[in-house]
């Protein structure tokens, strides 16, 4: 099968299961070059994703979104005495019930809650916050705060769903691969523009480009991280970029659509992905100053996505079987600053978006009478409760101790 | 070692010699070296060492210059390029295209604001508001997009003007010690929003690079593009903003957790009152907060400058500096007993960068097998080194440098956060080790489809308004959203667009950026001049296995693996169809161009 064929023809969800890297062949790679175990565990990761169809996506939000001014507490006076001048007016608001309104420009999110399908998280934090964006994301990242924790949350989920390690089981649509899916057994599909994501050569070159060295006995531990990483290009570059090119969709994302088409693409080709990860990129959010034009605009862009993503799933037939978790490593101080922005802070609040969610509220919201150190929320509910709740309540996986290195009560929060 | 007169010497003789040279290296004292920083010695010194030298002090030599270097002591070598000398070579200063005006600063901080201004003013960048009729802000947000289109491509020029001195410099360690200072006071164009002060701020680099640290951070702590971009115009007396305070401990000088909350907020008054004006450093006296402090332990009433010696004064700044310089020149990984050498090191030499590097490149570690062909090359340092070894003397116009480097995961003056860039390992993932070979392909066979960036405007939105303008549509009719499902719902971002009745956003922006072309000069598009066919015939090379070791010894560090090799050697005789490189030397041009295009894929090229 020469690759022409595979480009024009849209190929089925079971087809590419069933086939997995054996479709891989039409770059040249004879059969006898794969590790027999390749296709073993191409096969049972295919069967993962068949006898649970679940996948979750993570959105993060990078910079530290001003939670407050997300879900903003009008209800309660306190919020307009700390922020006399940035405090949103309860006028302005998308209200939600009598305490809770949303920023006026997520409409998006305003209609997924309504619709039942949204889970607001508050008051979301750890203990000994750390107000450096690095520290603190990474300890979101690990799950692992105030250590030195080496691998990424989703990378150790990856390692304990599969431990086999087979291809194509975490994507993380990104410039630069997150701490988050860093992993022991997992090479995770790194990429950016999908129609990028493959080599360009002439086709007398394919067959030589297509070789890659044996690790064997090379101890430049460089050059092995780079064989490894060779061999999960040439694994996944076909299924993304045909997947990409298959994908056609009606739906509006608005003017950032934070990579969420590219996931639906790969959820619509049956890529056999069990953990996608995406991020609002570049510290977006950090919103020192003169925040509250930016900050409205940031959280359309994030709204309109959200729920255009959601929108396609349904037009897929997908929506059922996809959770989303949005986070930010921080929230911003409670009080305005006097340049008209906020500045680094602790507890927030986080997201579940799906069909599967029972939307509402969940975890106690954080008071703004009795600040923590440095005028921050005090955090109610320990970060990792929603992790480990995405692991049990949606994944339906057992054995997570191993995951978020101890447990953590969950949400009755999947329907 | 005689491996001083390579360019002339007979290629099977050469690659006997580097076999040996490797055997040599490894049966001495080479795997002893780790963690040594006493000094190699002259028998120690050979071409290996000098190719590894200018790899990492520069961004690699052809054969030639690597064996003039080689010729010398290690001493004499390092010296050379780390006392560079600056009068030694006229680069041509960055020519301006004239695009800055006197109405533009300050420059407000959005669009949102800028209007806010105009209204409030009667105008605002210099631009009047129409006393009546339809769309009053509209040359306002003309001016305003405008602006902010003429810096980016004014920025992507001047990156442009610092990658060929880079390629072509005598002084590689100037640009290279540039870039590393770049990584490290990391500020964005898209928050700074001024090409002139992030060209100032370079210029510093170059000048200052090598120099004191201690003076260097005082001059970035005091530059125009380090204040804008952290905010310390807003950091005033009896409102503190942390933000310039907190970056300067935590990223540029300490490290995380060596300080308290309470330190920054002190160090936060320190600094109050400190500004900029246009591209001067100013203090606002009014704004300094003239009270005592208690910093780092020490009280007194203290200002940035105050605040920064006393930062210097802990021996952590010398550990956490030295061992981030250590990780960019030498390699990721170091113990903590190393580091804290470096840092004593670096501190006996009162933070002088130039003698501290001396120390490192004559070092045995430097040498160690750690830390030779493991280092992996960023985008900038690959683009550069292919053009170099390639023996360009600048960088090509297509494929585009900045677009090139981009989608290998870095863009010079806009590093992805205040942190720089993370480096090593996190430059690769699957995605972009292809990027990398379809780079090498595009310098190869340029693309005969190429477009400037800097003058066709890559938004789809964009270019749809600009033909319906063109067609004679109206604003509104012309700036609707063009690209939505018939009953699909409208994004809100969308909706936005045309709300408001003095403006039009999106014409704006498409106005803006044809203003902007019409004023930022071209960036030449030549291609790169090579020919692999005499480079080959210059080598008296007569078939195909030799044209295969010279190329590997040209470009690889870290040479591939004897079944590499032979798939390389297999390739390039069958596309010839014969071992004779003399019988082909009339047509292997392509053939020559396919085969380094494979070689350049390796994984093992983007060791260095």
């Amino acid at each position: 099968m020469t690759s022409k064929a595979i480009v024009n023809n849209k190929i089925k969800r079971r087809e590419i299961l069933r086939r997995g890297m054996a479709g891989l062949g039409i770059a040249g790679i004879g059969a006898s070059m794969l590790k027999p175990s390749a296709f073993t565990s191409v096969a049972e990761a295919a069967a993962l994703a068949e006898a649970n169809g679940k996948i979750l996506v993570i959105l993060e939000l990078s910079g530290g979104n001003d939670g407050l001014n997300t879900v903003v507490p009008y209800g309660d006076d306190a919020y307009y005495r700390h922020r006399p001048e940035i405090g949103l007016p309860k006028s302005q608001l998308r209200i939600l019930d009598d305490h809770f309104g949303l920023n006026p420009g997520m409409s998006g999110f305003e209609e997924l809650f309504k619709d039942g399908k949204m889970a607001i998280i508050h008051g979301c934090g750890y203990e000994n916050p750390s107000y450096s964006h690095f520290t603190s994301m990474s300890y979101w990242h690990t799950a692992a705060p105030n250590s030195g924790e080496e691998y990424g949350w989703v990378g150790r989920l990856a390692d304990n769903l599969d431990s086999t390690g087979s291809s194509n089981f975490l994507v993380n649509v990104a410039a630069r691969q997150s701490l988050a899916v860093r992993s022991q057994q997992h090479v995770p599909v790194v990429f950016d523009e999908p129609s990028r994501f493959t080599r360009e050569a002439f086709s007398q070159e394919k067959e030589a480009l297509s070789h890659i060295a044996d690790v064997g006995d090379i101890d430049n531990p460089s050059r092995r991280f780079l064989l490894d990483i060779a061999r999960s290009a040439n694994d996944a570059s076909e299924l993304v970029r045909e997947a990409w090119s298959n994908y056609s969709s009606p739906v509006d994302y608005g003017v950032n659509s934070l990579d969420l088409p590219k996931v639906v693409s790969l959820i619509e080709s049956g890529m056999p992905t069990k953990l996608y990860y995406v991020s609002y990129r570049n510290n977006a959010f950090d919103t020192h100053v003169f925040q509250n034009n930016v900050h409205r605009r940031l959280l359309t862009y994030t709204s309109d996505a959200v729920s255009a993503f959601v929108r396609d799933l349904e037009r897929i037939g997908r929506a059922d079987d996809v959770a989303l978790m949005i986070f930010s490593e921080f929230g911003r101080r409670v009080p305005e600053n006097v340049t008209l922005g906020t500045d680094h802070g602790a507890a927030n609040v986080m997201f579940v978006v799906g069909n599967g969610v029972k939307g509402g509220h969940y975890g106690e919201v954080p008071s703004l009478t009795k600040l923590a150190e440095g005028d921050n929320l005090a955090y109610t509910t320990d970060f990792r409760r929603v992790y480990q709740t995405l692991i049990s309540g949606w994944l339906e996986h057992g054995e997570s101790q191993d995951i978020l290195r101890g447990e953590f009560k969950t949400f009755d929060m999947f329907s | 070692m005689e491996l001083k007169n390579l360019a002339n010497t007979n290629l099977v003789m050469l690659s006997m010699l580097l076999l040996i040279s490797k055997v040599g290296a490894q049966n001495s004292n080479f795997g002893t070296w780790e963690g040594d920083l006493t000094p190699i010695t002259e028998i120690d010194w050979n071409y290996e060492r000098a190719a590894h030298l200018l790899e990492r002090a520069g961004f690699g030599g052809t054969p030639e210059q690597i064996t003039s270097l080689a010729s010398r002591t290690p001493e004499e070598a390092v010296k050379s390029l780390v006392y560079f000398d600056r009068s030694a070579q006229e680069l041509n200063a960055f020519e301006h295209s004239g695009i800055h005006e006197p109405g533009l600063d300050p420059f407000p901080p959005s669009r949102p604001a800028t209007t806010e201004l105009a209204k409030a003013n009667g105008e605002a960048l210099g631009v009047k508001v129409k006393p009546t009729g339809n769309r009053r802000l509209q040359p306002v947000v003309n001016k305003f997009f405008y602006w902010l289109r003429a810096s980016v491509l004014e920025t992507n020029r001047v990156s442009y003007w610092w990658a060929n001195r880079m390629v072509a410099s005598q002084n590689p360690l100037q640009e290279k010690m540039a870039l590393f200072w770049h990584g490290h006071y990391a500020i964005n164009e898209s928050k700074v929003r001024d090409y002139r002060k992030l060209l100032q701020e370079l210029e510093l680099f170059h000048e200052m690079g090598t120099g004191n640290f201690r003076d260097l951070m005082v001059a970035v702590a005091q530059d125009p593009a380090m204040l804008s971009f952290l905010d310390a115009g807003v950091n005033i007396k009896g409102a503190p903003n942390e933000n310039f305070a907190r970056e300067i401990m935590e990223l540029f000088t300490m490290g995380v957790g060596n300080y308290s909350e309470k330190d920054i907020r002190e160090a936060a008054r320190a600094f109050t009152g400190w500004n900029y004006d246009g591209l001067e450093f100013v203090i606002n006296q009014a704004d300094h907060d003239t009270d005592q402090k208690e910093f780092l332990g020490q009280t007194g009433n203290f200002d940035g400058v105050d605040v920064i010696d006393i930062i210097m004064d802990q021996p952590i700044t010398a550990e956490y500096m030295g061992g981030k310089l250590y990780k960019f020149f030498v390699r990721d990984n170091i113990d903590p007993k190393l580091k804290k050498e470096l840092g004593v090191i670096f501190r006996g030499m009162n933070y002088e960068v130039a003698p501290f590097l001396e120390t490192i490149f004559l070092s045995k570690d430097f040498y160690s097998q750690a830390s030779v062909g493991t280092h992996i090359k960023s985008p900038v340092e690959l683009a550069v080194s292919t053009y170099v070894k390639l023996g360009l003397t600048d960088a090509p116009g297509v494929p585009d440098f900045n677009r090139a480097t981009s989608s290998l995961g870095q863009t010079l003056f806009r590093p992805p956060t205040v942190a720089g860039w993370a480096g090593g390992r996190s430059w690769i993932t699957p995605g972009l080790l292809l990027e990398r070979g379809n780079f090498v392909r595009d310098i190869l066979f340029p693309d005969i489809n190429f477009i400037p960036p800097d003058r066709m405007n890559g938004s789809r939105e964009i270019q749809s308004v600009a033909k319906r303008i063109r067609d004679g549509l109206d604003i509104t009719a012309a700036t609707q959203p063009s690209n939505i499902g018939a009953g699909q719902v409208m994004a809100e971002s969308n909706m936005l667009a045309d709300r408001d009745e003095d403006f039009n956003t999106r014409y704006g922006s498409f106005r803006g950026w044809q203003m902007a072309i019409q004023r930022v000069k071209p960036i030449s598009r030549h291609t790169a001049q090579i020919n692999l066919s005499s480079m080959i015939l210059s080598q008296n090379i007569t078939n195909t296995s030799e044209a295969i070791d010279y190329f590997i010894h040209r470009f690889m560090t870290v040479t591939p693996g004897a079944d590499s090799r032979a798939m390389l050697i297999e390739f390039l005789t069958d596309d010839l169809g014969t071992q004779n490189i003399l019988e082909a030397q009339s047509y292997m041009e392509d053939s020559l161009r396919m085969t380094l295009h494979l070689l350049l894929s390796q994984p093992e090229y983007q060791l260095s």
